[in-house]
């Protein structure tokens, strides 16, 4: 995802028994050079490699940034491997071909076999997606999936009545608001 | 996209100390094309925090004696280290330049009308002590807190009745110093030291001029009645801006070392062009003025630049003041120095010691000269695991600057019960350029301050590099500087009736290069 102009995203994934607010830090372009600070690696709980599944040179790049993740983020970091453009690959799932685009005459652009990315991911403890970010297929599950394999325990409970508990209760109280009334209003738009 | 050659920067930076960063910062919604690069492989520059590993190579590169050309740094020495597969090394995040920031300083309020701020968690800096050495050898030495507010100075028990007094009557008048009545008590002595001034103008004993000294964060023990007084006023005035009880505050992860990363980010997120590990190996000589500047860098690319703006740790100035740093990583948390001083305050992560004159004494017998302050700072900071605790000394740099640190590090410990220390390294700083220099659109930014709390003055150059390359001849441009609306996306707010969990994940696009 380019996200050029929005430095943070928040998405909002409901499970079963409870509710995670993603908040994304799109890299912004530093990881173009391996210029990537350390805040990004520090306390993520989750990290999204994505590859284009028409560029093999992709791929190899993700594995240096699932190498790079193991090394420096914290050792319960959940990695997902997701090789994106599956719409212009014409053994997309039966949903993708069933969209307006009708990848008919554009053929198959594929240039990285689903099992050999796979391998990989299952080699690495990683979880795998293939996902078209044009149709939107397969993206809602990558979150839930991430979702699902976070620790309950490694969760930070978010500010408001009876969210803070334990460790991450202390935490809310040491941080100092610079924000003023600004923040407050963030605040209760979180808690209720 | 094109290549670094093909296009034509408007602004070149080199280096991701603060000051290059916070310039990348205000210029990131300039539209400018900004090339930012930095020839170590970790960003900050001079005020970086570094892991272990990355501290030990550091250490190498500074290693020489005295103040080489090619840095502010130099005699950095690890005196103490365990085997390496002990210690988790980046666990740790050692800040080489440890500053607190005042509540009042206009860092703070840049950072939030830039929008930064939200991406930096802001820690309290709590109690100030002041060190007080055993006279009796079977006796440890003390850590007396300092009274810094007045209900504190009437509540404490540590002080006797009348002295109080004349203390209160001191901290009335240190807040209302530039008033045109007080102003007249402390003109005629503004060149004096501090110390002189404190007694024969409010008779106070050695004991309360200690922990008055304590407050101004000067290296120098013969500080100057007019410079104390500004540094104690600004202390006073910043208690309770931000909440009660505390007067600074310390972003979390290695102090500027953040802001600088954050600061980046925001030029990232502007377009900018980031690159580590990328210096420059010269720049060519305009044949037109003009002409864009070419760069070499040492990557072997040649890029050209309207504006090429670099700092000047590389550059320490011959004979100038120098401190020394011993930073200390030890096995305790060391609560009893982190403890809640005032009710509703948030748990600070930051406390300050200061050693006054004479109470380091080194193993040879010789007594400090000068002041020596410990910035104690809790694993809240996130500078060292969980248990322990990372303690940064700094002194004016004289041939015993070494000795007396450790020796001060050491009498701290046992003042502290002693815990075990695992981890010592010490250095020397020296002060580079203090003002903006600029040929042409070659512009130098000043190397940092060795002040102990945030300067602001810093901001000042940064202000002015940013007016040169935004051409600021409009009179109303100022308005604009850092001045900024939250980027779309940024402030979604999430409303649900579950119980909402937070996560903090990135996201990684391999396919974009």
């Amino acid at each position: 995802m380019a996200t050029y102009e929005a430095a943070f995203l928040t998405q909002k994934c409901n499970l079963p028994t409870r509710t995670i607010k993603f908040e994304i830090w799109d890299t912004a372009g530093q990881e173009r050079f391996a210029s990537l600070a350390p805040m990004y690696y520090r306390n993520a709980q989750a990290a999204l490699v994505v590859y284009d599944l028409t560029k093999p040179t992709s791929l190899i790049k993700a594995k240096h940034w699932v190498a790079e993740l193991q090394r420096q983020a914290s050792p319960g970091i959940v990695i997902a491997l997701v090789g994106n453009k599956l719409d212009l690959c014409s053994d997309a799932g039966a949903d993708a071909g069933d969209d307006e685009d009708g990848s008919g005459d554009s053929g198959d652009a594929r240039k990285v076999p689903t099992e050999e990315s796979k391998a990989y991911a299952e080699e690495e403890g990683l979880l795998f997606f293939e996902t078209s970010a044009k149709t939107g297929h397969n993206v809602s599950d990558v979150f839930t999936a991430i979702a699902n394999a976070i620790p309950e325990t490694s969760l930070k409970s978010a500010r408001g009545p009876g969210a803070a508990s334990g460790a991450a209760g202390r935490n809310e109280e040491q941080r100092v608001n610079l924000g003023g009334p600004r923040n407050a209003d963030s605040k209760e738009g979180c808690a209720c | 996209m094109e290549s670094l050659s093909d296009t034509l920067w408007d602004v070149v930076i080199c280096g991701t100390g603060l000051q290059q960063s916070l310039l990348a910062l205000s210029l990131s919604r300039s539209g400018k094309k900004i090339l930012h690069i930095d020839p170590k492989e970790y960003y900050g520059g001079p005020d970086a925090a570094l892991s272990l590993e990355e501290a030990q190579r550091w250490q190498a590169e500074h290693a020489s004696a005295s103040a080489t050309a090619s840095s502010i740094f130099n005699s950095a020495t690890i005196l103490q280290s365990p085997e390496p597969a002990n210690l988790p090394s980046r666990s740790y995040s050692l800040a080489l330049s440890t500053q607190i920031i005042h509540t009042r300083s206009a860092l703070l309020s840049q950072l939030v009308s830039s929008r930064a701020y939200r991406q930096i968690e802001f820690l309290s800096v709590g109690s100030f002590y002041v060190f007080k050495p055993s006279s009796d050898a079977q006796i440890p030495p003390t850590l007396s807190r300092i009274p810094s507010t007045r209900e504190d100075v009437f509540s404490t028990t540590a002080i006797p009745a009348r002295a109080k007094r004349s203390l209160m009557k001191f901290l009335k008048f240190v807040l209302d110093y530039d008033s045109e009545s007080n102003a007249e008590v402390w003109r005629s002595h503004a060149d004096e030291p501090l110390t002189t001034f404190l007694a024969s103008q409010f008779s106070l004993d050695n004991e309360l001029q200690a922990y008055v000294l304590a407050l101004t964060m000067s290296l120098d023990q013969n500080v100057v009645t007019r410079d104390g007084l500004a540094v104690i006023n600004r202390h006073l005035t910043s208690m309770g801006v931000f909440g009660p009880g505390f007067a600074a505050v310390y972003p979390k992860w290695g102090g500027l070392s953040e802001v600088a990363q954050v600061a980046c980010r925001a030029g990232a997120v502007g377009g900018g062009i980031y690159i580590l590990g990328t210096g420059i190996e010269k720049v060519v000589d305009q044949a037109e003025v003009d002409e864009p500047v070419e760069v070499v860098l040492s990557s072997g690319t040649t890029v050209k630049t309207t504006w090429l703006v670099l700092g000047t740790e590389d550059q320490p100035e011959a004979g100038a003041e120098q401190i020394s740093r011993l930073v200390a990583v030890v096995t305790s948390p060391l609560a009893s120095l982190f403890e809640v001083s005032v009710e509703a305050a948030p748990a600070p992560a930051v406390a300050v010691i200061a050693y006054p004159p004479g109470s380091v004494i080194t193993k040879d017998g010789i007594a400090s000269e000068q002041p020596v302050y410990v910035y104690a700072h809790s694993s809240d900071t996130g500078e060292c695991p969980i248990g322990q605790s990372v303690l940064y000394f700094t002194t004016r740099t004289c041939p015993l600057a070494k000795a007396l640190l450790e020796a001060a590090l050491e009498s701290l410990l046992t003042a502290l019960e002693s815990p075990q220390c695992l981890y010592q390294l010490y250095y020397q700083q020296s002060h580079g350029s203090t003002s903006i220099q600029s040929k042409g659109t070659l512009v130098h930014l000043p190397a940092p301050s060795l002040n102990l709390a945030f300067d602001d003055s810093t901001l000042e150059s940064i202000h002015e590099a940013w007016k040169m390359v935004m051409d600021g001849k409009r009179e109303d441009i100022d308005e604009e500087y850092m001045v900024f609306a939250d980027r779309e996306g940024e402030i979604l707010a999430i409303k649900s009736k579950a119980r909402v969990c937070t996560t903090h994940f990135i996201s990684i696009p391999s396919d974009a290069a």
